[in-house]
Order: C-alpha cells, then sequence, then structure tokens
C-alpha cells in the first residue's frame, strides 16, 4: 500500500470533525473522496502532509510506504512534502504566491529538493511546463494573474509533477473552473498520473468525474467515511442512504435527446 | 509615464490652490505683521514708520495683486525675508531642513529596528507570552504622549544618569534622545499594523501552496508572507511620512532642536509670515512628493498593478 | 440583528460618557482648591495634608489644577469630535448619495485635506490664527471632519448598490427617509469605531499643541500646558510632569481600548478568519 490510513480522526479543540477514517490506497491508484462540503473530506487531505492549521489536531495513523507520517519530525515532513507528496488545491489563484514570476516559483521549489545547477533547474521547469501543454518560456516569465485559471492549474500539475512524486493529493482541483476547461485539467492529470505512475487521492464532489477517472472511490459524510468500493459498484448500486441521494441529485446530463435541443434550434431560427 | 505627468499636474495645481488658501488665511488672521516686526526691539515707535513699512511691504495694495505680485517672486524661488531674522525664507529653511531629514531618517530606522522584529515574533507566536507582552507594548506606546515620553527619556538619560545631552544638534549624541522618542512612539503603530498584516499573510492559500510545496517556512516567512504584508504597512507608512514630519515639530521644540519644526512655531509665536508660508508651501510640496513615491514604490511591491498599468498607456 | 449590534455599543458609549461627565461635574464640587489661585508662599509643596498632590510651582494645587484639566482635555476632545461628527457625516451621507459631479468635487476636496498630515494642518492653522483654545479647537476640527466624510461616503456607495435599498427607493421611499432609516444605521457603527479611536488622537493632539504653547494658554489648566510648566522644575520636583503624563495617558488607553473592542465586535473582516 502506498497510503493507509486507519482510524483517523481530527479534532478542533474538543469538536471531532473526522471520525475515524480509514482509507487505502494502492501505487498508482485513483481513489476519489467524493461528499458535500463541510464533510471533512479536505481537511482530511490536508492532514496527510501535516498541513492541517495550528488549531486543529490529528489522531490515529497514517501510514505512507509503511511509515506513520503522524509521528515525523517537522524537517522530515517538509523534506517530503513536494517531493514525494504534491497537493494541488481548489482555488487556482492561492495555487501560486501573486507577486512572484512562475518561473521563480519553480526554481524556489527546485532549490529546496534538489542540488542541481541554475541551468539544470530552469531545463526541468520549462521541461514540465511544456509536459502540461504550455507555452514553457512565455508562462516561465509570467506571473500568477496574467495566466487563465486553466493555465494556472495546468501549471500547478506540472509544478506538482514535476519532482515526480509517488502521491498526489487533488483537492477539488476543478471546482473553480468552467466545465471545459475542468475536463481538460483533469484528462491533463489523468495523463500525467498514467506516465509517472503515481497514486492519486482525489477529493471531489461531482461524482461525474468520480465515474470517469476513479479506480476506487469512499463516500464522506459528516467526517465519516460511509461507503467504498469500486465507482462503478458503489454509483450503481449504492448501499448507503447518503450514497443515494448524492447519486439520484446527478443531472442526467447523458439521457439529453440531442435532436431535441436541434430541433428547438430551428424553431427559433424561423 | 503618464500616471506621473498626470500627478506632477495635480502637484502644481494643488500647490497653486494651497498657496492661495495660506494667503488668504494669513491676510484674514488677526494681528498685524507690521506692528509685530517693528516692536521686536521694544522701542515704540510712530505711525509713520509703521505707514511707511506697510507700503514698502505692499501691504496696501488689494488682496489679489500682493497675491500676484508674491506668486511672480514665487516662481523666482523668492519666498521673501523673515521679519524675525532679516534673512530670506529660501534660505532658512534651506539651513533648518538637513537637520529634520536627518532626525527623520533616524527615528525610522529605530523604528523599523523595532517593529519588524517585534511584529513578526508576535504574529509568528499569536497569543504566546511574546505575543501579549508585544501587544501590551503596542497598546501602551499607542497611548502615551511622545513629548512626555521624551521629557522621560531627557530625565532618566540626561539628568539623572548624565549620559547623553537634551538640547541642541550639536553631536551624533544630541540626535540619540530625540530619535529614540519618535522611533519607539512610531514602533508602537506599526508593530500593531505589521502583526495583523503578518497574520492575514500567514492565512492566505498561497501560502499553504507554499508549504505544501516543501518550503522551509524561513523561505515561506521572508519571501512570501511578509512581502505580501508589506504592502498594507507602506502604504500607512508612506501615508504617515508627512505626519511624522509633524510629530517632528513637537520633538524638534522639546528638544530644542534646530530644524524647520522648531523654525515654525517660532515663527507662529512671533507671527513671521512669511517664514510660515514658505513652511506651508514646502510642506505641501513634500507631502505631494512623498504620495507619488508612496505610489510607485507599490508598483515594485504590487506586480499587478505595474503590468496593467503599463499595458494601459 | 442588526439592531442588536448597533444598540449594544451605543449603549456602552452612552455610558461611559455618561460616566465621564458625571465624574467631571461631581469632582468640581469637591475640588478642594481654585486651579487658577496663586501663593506664592506655598510653592512646589510635597504631597501631603492641605495638598493631596502638593503644589506647583505657583501655589496652585496641583490636584485642583489635574482636575480642571480633565474637564478642559477630555472636554474639549469630546467637542472636538462632536463638531467633526456632525460636520462630517452629512456632508459624507450627501456626498454619497448624490453622486456625480458634486461628489467628484467633494471627493477632490477631501483628498487635498486628506494628503496633509494631521499634525502640519493642526498647528498651520492654529498658528495662522494664533495661539488660542478656540483657534486650537477650529483647527482641530478641520483636520478631522474630512475622516467622517470619508467613511460614511463610503459606507453609503458600499450600500447604495444593495437590493434592499433599491427596492426601498422603488417602494418610493423619499431619499431623507432612506438616508435616515437604511443609511444611518450602517453608518452609525463605523462612525462610532473611528470617533472613540479618534478620542485618544485628539487628546493627544491637544495636550501636544499646548505643549507647545499653541493651544490652552496659561494659567488656564491643561494637561499638556502643565507639563510645559512643570517641565522648568523636573528636576526637583517630577511629579509635576508625571502627573500630568500619566492621566493623559491613561485617559488615551480607555479611548484606545474601547475603541478596539467596538471595532473587534463591528467589524466583519475580523470576525471571519479560521476555516
Amino acid at each position: 500500500m502506498l497510503l493507509s490510513m486507519n482510524g483517523l480522526s481530527i479534532y478542533h479543540k474538543k469538536r471531532c470533525i473526522v471520525d475515524k477514517v480509514s482509507l487505502a490506497l494502492a501505487y498508482g491508484e485513483w481513489h476519489a473522496v467524493a461528499g458535500e462540503s463541510g464533510s471533512g473530506k479536505s481537511v482530511t487531505a490536508l492532514s496527510i502532509a501535516g498541513l492541517l492549521p495550528n488549531e486543529l489536531s490529528a489522531e490515529g495513523s497514517i501510514f505512507y510506504e509503511g511509515i506513520d507520517l503522524l509521528t515525523f519530525s517537522h524537517k522530515k515532513m517538509r523534506l517530503l512534502r513536494g517531493k514525494k507528496i504534491s497537493y494541488i488545491f481548489q482555488d487556482y489563484q492561492g495555487s501560486f504566491t501573486p507577486f512572484m514570476t512562475i518561473g521563480s516559483q519553480f526554481d524556489e521549489m527546485l532549490c529546496t529538493h534538489t542540488d542541481l545547477p541554475k541551468k539544470a533547474r530552469q531545463t526541468k521547469a520549462l521541461l514540465s511546463l511544456e509536459e502540461v501543454g504550455l507555452p514553457p518560456e512565455r508562462t516561465f516569465c509570467s506571473y500568477p494573474f496574467q495566466l487563465s485559471g486553466g493555465q494556472v492549474q495546468r501549471a500547478a500539475i506540472a509544478m506538482a509533477t514535476m519532482l515526480q512524486p509517488k502521491l498526489i493529493i487533488a483537492d477539488e482541483p476543478t471546482t473553480a473552473l468552467d466545465s471545459i476547461t475542468a475536463t481538460a485539467v483533469l484528462q491533463l492529470l489523468k495523463k500525467r498520473q498514467s506516465e509517472t505512475g503515481c497514486g492519486v487521492l482525489f477529493i471531489t464532489h461531482d461524482l461525474r468525474t468520480v465515474k470517469k477517472y476513479s479506480d476506487t472511490v469512499s463516500v464522506m459524510q459528516y467526517g465519516r467515511i460511509v461507503e467504498t468500493g469500486r465507482p462503478h459498484h458503489v454509483l450503481a448500486k449504492p448501499k448507503h442512504e447518503y450514497t443515494k441521494q448524492l447519486v439520484s441529485a446527478l443531472p442526467p446530463l447523458c439521457n439529453v435527446p440531442v435532436r431535441l435541443g436541434r430541433e428547438a434550434l430551428k424553431e427559433g431560427l424561423k | 509615464m503618464k500616471m506621473i505627468a498626470n500627478r506632477l499636474l495635480e502637484l502644481v495645481l494643488f500647490l497653486l490652490v494651497l498657496s492661495f488658501i495660506s494667503f488668504a488665511f494669513m491676510k484674514l488672521a488677526p494681528g498685524d505683521p507690521v506692528r509685530y516686526m517693528l516692536n521686536i526691539d521694544d522701542v515704540a515707535v510712530s505711525e509713520e514708520r509703521i505707514e511707511e513699512l506697510r507700503e514698502e511691504l505692499g501691504f496696501n495694495e488689494p488682496i489679489i495683486v500682493q497675491y500676484g505680485l508674491w506668486l511672480v517672486r514665487f516662481f523666482q524661488f523668492d519666498l521673501g525675508i523673515s521679519y524675525m531674522t532679516q534673512q530670506p525664507v529660501t534660505q532658512e529653511l534651506a539651513e533648518k531642513l538637513p537637520a529634520t531629514l536627518i532626525l527623520t531618517f533616524c527615528s525610522v530606522v529605530i523604528m523599523t529596528l523595532i517593529s519588524v522584529p517585534v511584529g513578526s515574533l508576535s504574529a509568528l507566536y499569536k497569543n504566546k507570552m511574546i505575543d501579549q507582552v508585544s501587544r501590551l507594548f503596542a497598546l501602551i506606546g499607542a497611548s502615551v504622549p511622545s513629548f512626555w515620553l521624551g521629557l522621560l527619556l531627557i530625565q532618566w538619560f540626561s539628568v539623572k544618569l548624565g549620559w547623553l545631552p537634551s538640547m541642541g544638534s550639536d553631536s551624533i549624541l544630541h540626535l540619540i534622545l530625540p530619535s529614540v522618542t519618535l522611533g519607539v512612539a512610531m514602533a508602537a503603530v506599526y508593530v500593531r499594523l505589521l502583526r495583523s498584516s503578518l497574520l492575514e499573510s500567514l492565512n492566505q492559500d498561497f501560502v499553504i501552496s507554499a508549504k505544501a510545496r516543501g518550503l522551509s517556512s524561513f523561505r515561506i516567512f521572508w519571501f512570501h508572507a511578509l512581502r505580501h504584508s508589506m504592502v498594507p504597512v507602506i502604504t500607512i507608512f508612506g501615508v504617515s511620512l508627512g505626519s511624522l514630519l509633524g510629530g517632528t515639530v513637537i520633538i524638534e521644540v522639546l528638544f530644542s532642536y534646530p530644524g524647520i519644526g522648531k523654525l515654525v512655531v517660532d515663527a507662529i509665536v512671533r507671527r513671521d509670515y512669511p517664514v510660515i508660508q514658505g513652511y506651508i508651501l514646502f510642506m505641501g510640496l513634500f507631502v505631494a512628493v512623498i504620495n507619488i513615491l508612496v505610489d510607485l514604490s507599490y508598483r515594485y511591491l504590487d506586480p499587478e498593478i505595474r503590468l496593467k498599468e503599463g499595458g494601459s498607456t | 440583528m442588526k439592531q442588536i449590534i448597533v444598540h449594544k455599543p451605543i449603549f456602552l458609549i452612552g455610558g461611559m460618557l455618561i460616566l465621564v461627565l458625571t465624574f467631571a461635574a461631581a469632582i468640581s464640587f469637591i475640588v478642594p482648591y481654585d486651579p487658577l489661585h496663586v501663593n506664592m508662599k506655598e510653592r512646589l509643596l510635597p504631597a501631603g495634608a492641605g495638598h493631596i498632590l502638593g503644589t506647583d510651582h505657583l501655589g496652585r494645587d496641583i490636584f485642583s489644577r489635574i482636575i480642571a484639566g480633565a474637564k478642559t482635555t477630555v472636554g474639549t476632545g469630546l467637542l472636538i469630535l462632536g463638531a467633526a461628527v456632525v460636520i462630517g457625516v452629512p456632508a459624507g451621507l450627501i456626498s454619497g448619495y448624490a453622486g456625480g459631479r458634486f461628489d467628484r468635487i467633494f471627493m477632490r476636496i477631501i483628498d487635498a485635506f486628506m494628503a496633509f498630515p494631521d499634525y502640519i494642518v493642526a498647528i498651520v492653522l492654529s498658528g495662522l490664527l494664533g495661539p488660542g483654545m478656540l483657534n486650537l479647537i477650529f483647527a482641530i476640527v478641520m483636520v478631522k471632519w474630512v475622516g467622517y466624510a470619508r467613511l460614511v461616503r463610503g459606507t453609503v456607495l458600499s450600500q447604495k448598490q444593495k437590493d434592499y435599498i433599491i427596492l426601498a427607493k422603488i417602494n418610493g421611499l423619499g431619499p431623507m427617509r432612506i438616508l435616515w432609516k437604511h443609511m444611518m444605521p450602517h453608518v452609525a457603527g463605523n462612525v462610532l469605531v473611528l470617533a472613540t479611536l479618534d478620542l485618544g488622537k485628539v487628546i493627544l493632539m491637544i495636550a501636544a499643541l499646548s505643549y507647545i504653547g499653541l493651544g490652552a494658554q496659561p494659567p488656564a489648566p491643561e494637561w499638556g500646558a502643565m507639563l510645559n510648566d512643570g517641565k522648568a522644575f523636573f528636576y526637583h520636583k517630577p511629579e509635576l510632569m508625571i502627573i500630568p503624563g500619566v492621566c493623559i495617558m491613561l485617559v488615551v488607553l480607555l479611548s484606545n481600548l474601547a475603541g478596539d473592542f467596538l471595532r473587534d465586535h463591528y467589524d466583519v473582516k475580523s470576525q471571519k478568519g479560521g476555516q
């Protein structure tokens, strides 16, 4: 197992936000955690690499390649972040520091985790930007606000996969994007996953993306995991009441008859 | 470039209006400067002499003519002659200015030396002991009258201990007490400001992203959070650079420090109008130039403003 | 909800003001000596039986002068703030609500005022008008009203676009009624916070200007002027400058604390935080 959580609980002061969550992720697997906002999925994701805000505390264990991350020192944990475990966040505006160029932030990260010379660092950064389909030189010199949301998320994926981490944690990376851009970003993430063979922990509230991309899925409600399994299994025959609600709330987009739309359009033109 | 040109145009207009208002105010103000001038030696003067001087100074012309004449001289950098010292006002101001600027600079240095470390520690150790202490310092510091703090420092360091001189500006030692007084008073404000600004920055998403990339907390603090929180701090600093000069007035009087602040207070007490007017115009110019410089410094700190304006011109 | 938030601090501040005023009124009865009474035989007495805090260089009772000074310093401070609010708030309301060219011209004036630091304008104005308490009051009001006008204008502008104001207009409410019923509750809180925070600054300013001789003139008892009087004697009798200084500090500290408290309870921004 690449990652396995056993009875992970997260507290805010005395209040329990995440209640004894257990979850396992194999090497190269895409595991989705679905649930509505406030169900504790983001906090769970943050706890893996020790990114919880100070007022939250975690109990239980999170094994990464057999070592319990909760026992790690701050320094060891820091060197793991970005190199072995990367994050991609929801709010693309917060993915990069606004007043630094994308390039300097790539460079900063390479400085932290490698001892490559300056020239090699730049080559590596440009290469990884190219791999996500961005014009490398121009993006390298741009500030985050000069890029569109989709471009920023692409750059974030480039950065997250640059050091070939074993685990990528994507916390609703497409929620802030429009649906066309979102699909492109997800396909890119999938492509990078198959190229690097990393595991993906994918946090989402959108069951449609679960169906399409993930190998396994966990459904979370009120800080607990209520159902786990293969997506076609879980979504086709939901056992838990909450999962049934989620599935029935899905808009039946795939069943809209195409001809109806065309005919209505013709009517309108007359 | 266009922005700078616009600002300069505004500046000229502003100075014109300012000069007219101050000119009008002075004419309306009570007290006859001619009598003040002649009474300096405390000798009785005849009405004839007063009338003579009045004519000589052009005080019998209509205000608008007087203003026009004054304006013409103003553009020749002639602000008139001080009634008190019989020196040209421009020269008086130029002589006293360096002392004030040095004092201001030293107090800003002291303010920075106090507020950056204290404010940063306070934000990093929020609600810990060190934070409580520094907040108490900030609260008390903001409530202490600066001239009183200066008096206490004089009492302690020059009267009791005899370490430092309290009056004048003959050596670098004379600078210590006034600039510490000013610096401490200002630091109280900036500790607080930097703390709250840093706390906000440290909560930003981009800081979490930087953390998730594995950057060291040292790097995150100095290169990401601190710079972000400097924008509001610089704004306030720029806006208050002028009031810093106002603050030096009180401190200059307190320490008998020969800068332009003391010059203008002396002039006010003696109704030395040309000097007061020179001071107003000079300050107007100074504050306006500072404001322009502050705007320019944002453009460095925040590339978004810089690039947007670059695109539009 | 809004009602409760608006009213609680008003009670608080009202209570504080009443407390200060009753205190000042009550104390003027028990003041043992005439604060202006000069008695050269009793110069620079130490604190003790006859004089609770001793006497100054002209034999005047310090305690009586401090109490009288409280009325001058704090009373003048409140007066100045009152005047600034009375001028600034309507100006801001009208400018913000009317908008258009009037508003633009108004903003220019405000910007010009704001460009100048408080202390310099106050010093120069009271300098042009001549030293004296009335001129000082005028000078500080001129400095301070701008802040209120600007704040109120900003609040009005931000509320003007909200749906409920548009609805009120559609329902035929007149501008006076909209301003009074719908704008004032938003404006009142902000103004209150600013005024409380300003009280300390104004008191500091009165004291500082009096100290350099531009405000209260001798022999009037005013804390800043008392500091100036005591300066010459502070080697032999440091109380002469310590007592008024501590008084200024305490009053300013109180108003700063009250201001912070109000701001924290008003400011929606600082309540957010967390998640």
